[in-house]
């Protein structure tokens, strides 16, 4: 099954408003490793014509991708408001 | 005058436990949680080991929602081909159970109940963003720009503090300390898995893996468990090595995991119901901050309390025992009218005579051991090897146990030395 | 006027019985009526307005009920008892008007265009006619000046503005708005203040008007559809050339030539 599949069946309340995290796309541009494409459970970091392209809509807040880059381009924080991922089993 | 005796960030285990023995002991408790509903943002593997509920939910075992209790445990190393599994089943655990099976939105939900219905006040849906803090000591919570004041906070917010490392309380989590979790949950019935795992009633099934198939030296570990009519299935996999790697993806390992022969055997025909996510702490005692100072205490996963030695992975027992310490602690203080530092530090006391400390004390260095090419690699290779060499009736004279043994060890790729050293540590530390 | 609503992400229908299986089902405010609270509460931000969030349902409500007042309104009352139960879209529309008329004066009745779990958009319009009051339906944006309301609706040639005179009820469109967040401190003092629950005597109605034996609907023969095989799949904005290839090659969509 593909990892696309697996996250179609997650219910997620998405906040229009706050991307609760994001990249700084000039750190990401000399990444030598892009070791968050590799690491991130959800695909939410892939490599397009060589950018990093970060989809905060699919996270599911498990913190990896914080600890993954050395390089200090990603802001975590926690989604507000009862947003984000809504696990029914956990 | 603070608005709360204690606020409690993060209804887990660990902060609703530490809410209900304060509650019920008549502290003015605030239990914040960013999901909604309780339980939404957390997952685990799942088995919820010994009878630390007991002291604040003494029915727990009738009232809490449980799957399973375990039966049977499988300890197991997984090479491409084959499975070398120790498989133990005792009627002993059916008279005294030792875990349980649970889904973390199911139990946590529960365990907020009986915060609130201690006389807690529980939040859901709101996320703290910092600490507030005044003359060096921490005096409440902020949200959206303001404060709620309390005379302690308790930080339960699992594996990622993001409150407790905005404030330094805690390090930043780093390949060492942390692992990928992965999990998929599947639904087969009950009938089902009754058939396949060889179980009755409420019986369950709790496995453990090495994945010593992946290539280019990654290193994982699997866990399968029942649930009344799911199962759970899922891979802890090590962030150093899959760095080093840098060319495999952490979703691809677990695909690869549940496609494993003898793995996806034990799912057929079951329906993936989600797909879920969170990194596991993984730090050892010296990684351990401390757990208290003036206004505040760290409790469950935030303060470092989760184990594993290769055999058992906990988490949640710590979880619970060190929230329930924690709040003995709260309460006492409440007493003195006290919550510094010197007053919190009985905290610490407590936790140190506590398995929570104990194990991962007794324990050091164990990951070192559960994360090395031994484990991983030579062992599975060389049992694997053996094995099939004793097994395979290939119709020439058969030879010694420890000829094959040497000849396997030999295109493992180890000397018999480094095996004793290796072989005696393992022993040692576990 | 709010409504508590199965997660509509989490709807999931038993293969078997082909009943709605509820067991796993946990439950959110309607989103559409979190848009008319905030459309609302916009203009509460404006006017000194009071707002007052109304809701028929049973007591596990409390959470909407709670979650309405941490998002800023006033007062909250759940119209709840055990008669309400079974109610098709009539006495739904008739305990609401009650309840509202109960209340006593008012200016703008906000509601969601429609549930999600029903998706009638019925019971707008009727506390409307039951109230004997004009209607604003599908508002996209709601201003509020000198006793009257103006209002765009989305249409689907265009937009269209309406200025109506107060008292009104207005129905606002899903993801009209943006609705503003909980905070901690407004959800402590929601819990404390705490919302009201009446039952049928409290919004003046008898028994035999409301739930089950008011409903007209009669539900003769529940058929299930057939399902037709479907497949998720999430994909890149890469992957959007192939997934219309895809959909192209398997009659899902076609080429329409002048």
């Amino acid at each position: 099954m593909e990892i696309e599949e697996k996250l179609a069946l997650l219910n997620y309340k998405t906040d229009p408003e706050y991307e609760h995290i994001t990249i700084n796309p000039k750190i990401c541009e000399t990444c030598p490793d892009h070791f968050c494409t590799f690491a991130c459970p959800a695909k939410c970091y892939t490599l397009i014509e060589g950018r990093i392209n970060f989809k905060y809509e699919d996270c599911v807040e498990c913190g990896t991708c914080d600890v993954a880059c050395a390089h200090g381009s990603v802001m975590w924080t926690n989604p507000k408001d009862g947003h984000g991922i809504k696990y029914k089993f956990g | 005058m603070s608005e709360f005796d204690v606020i409690v960030v993060g209804a887990g285990p660990a902060g609703s436990s530490a809410a209900i023995k304060m509650a019920s002991q008549g502290l003015k408790v605030l239990l914040v949680e960013r999901g909604d509903p309780v339980g939404s943002k957390n997952v685990s593997g799942g088995i919820l080991w010994g009878n630390d509920l007991a002291a604040i939910i003494p029915d727990w075992e009738k009232s809490a929602p449980l799957e399973r209790y375990v039966e049977r445990k499988v300890t197991s190393f997984l090479t491409g081909d084959s499975e070398i599994a120790i498989d133990f089943k005792t009627k002993k655990f059916q008279e005294k159970k030792t875990g349980y099976s649970v889904l973390r939105t199911r139990l946590d939900s529960f365990l907020a109940r009986k915060a609130a219905q201690a006389g807690a006040m529980v939040v859901t849906g709101v996320t703290v963003d910092s600490l507030a803090m005044k003359d060096g000591r921490v005096i409440g919570v902020v949200n959206e720009g303001e404060t709620i004041t309390a005379d302690c906070v308790i930080l339960a917010e699992g594996p990622n503090p993001r409150v407790a490392m905005a404030a330094g309380l805690v390090g930043k989590p780093n390949d060492r300390t942390v692992g990928i979790g992965v999990k998929h949950v599947y639904k087969l019935g009950e009938n089902v898995i009754n058939e396949r795992f060889n179980l009755r009633g409420n019986a369950g099934f709790a496995g453990e893996y090495v994945l010593s198939f992946l290539e280019g030296d990654v290193y994982a570990g699997g866990f399968l468990y029942t649930n009344k009519d799911t199962v759970s299935m899922g891979v802890v996999i090590n962030m150093a090595t899959l760095r080093k790697n840098g060319n495999t993806h952490s979703f691809d390992i677990m695909e690869k995991f549940a496609q494993h022969p003898f793995i996806s055997s034990l799912v057929e025909g079951g329906q993936l119901q989600e797909y879920s996510a969170h990194f596991v702490y993984e730090g050892g005692y010296e990684d351990m901050p401390r757990a208290y100072g003036n206004g505040y205490m760290l409790v469950g996963d935030t303060a470092g309390f989760s184990f594993s030695n290769g055999m058992i992975l906990q988490g949640m027992n710590y979880a619970i025992s060190s929230g329930i310490l924690a709040g003995e602690a709260a309460i006492e203080a409440r007493k003195d009218n006290d919550f510094s530092a010197e007053s919190l530090s009985r905290y610490q006391k407590k936790l140190d005579n506590s398995p929570a400390v104990l194990d991962k004390k007794n324990f050091q260095g164990i990951s070192n051991v559960v994360w090395s090419p031994m484990v991983h690699r030579a062992i599975p290779a060389l049992l694997e090897s053996s094995l099939y060499s004793m097994l395979y009736e290939s119709g020439k004279p058969k030879k010694h146990l420890s000829q094959i043994m040497m000849k396997s060890l030999k295109s493992s790729g180890m000397n018999s030395k480094d095996l004793m050293v290796q072989g005696y540590r393992l022993m040692r530390r576990m | 006027m709010v409504k508590q609503v199965p997660d509509s992400q989490e709807v999931v229908i038993d293969p078997v019985t082909m009943n709605l299986n509820r067991s796993l089902t946990r439950n959110v405010t309607n989103r559409a009526d979190e848009n008319a609270l905030e459309a609302a509460l916009q203009i509460k931000d404006r006017t000194d307005a009071h707002v007052t969030v109304v809701s028929m349902g049973p007591p596990q409500a409390e959470t909407t009920m709670i979650e309405c007042l941490a998002r800023g309104a006033d007062r909250a009352i759940l119209a709840s008892d055990r008669f309400f139960g079974g109610a098709d879209t009539y006495p739904t529309g008739l305990t609401l008007a009650a309840t509202i008329k109960a209340i006593g004066k008012f200016d703008i009745i906000f509601a969601g265009e429609e549930t999600s779990d029903s998706s009638t958009g019925h019971v707008g319009p009727g506390v409307a006619e039951f109230l004997g009051i004009d209607q604003i339906t599908y508002a996209s944006k709601v201003e509020y000046k000198d006793g009257f309301v103006t209002a765009e609706r989305e249409l689907e040639d265009g937009t269209e503005v309406v200025k109506v005179p107060t008292p009104v009820l207005v129905t606002v469109l899903l993801n009209s708005n943006v609705p503003r967040r909980q905070t901690l401190r407004r959800k402590i003092d929601a819990i404390r203040q705490g919302f009201e629950s009446w039952d049928h005597d409290k919004v003046g109605l008898q028994p035999e008007w409301v739930g089950v034996r008011g409903s007209p609907t009669i539900v003769r023969k529940m058929r299930p559809i057939k399902e037709k095989e479907r497949a998720a799949k999430k994909v890149d904005i890469a992957g959007i050339p192939d997934l219309v290839k895809e959909l192209y090659q398997k009659g899902v969509i076609k080429v329409e030539s002048d």
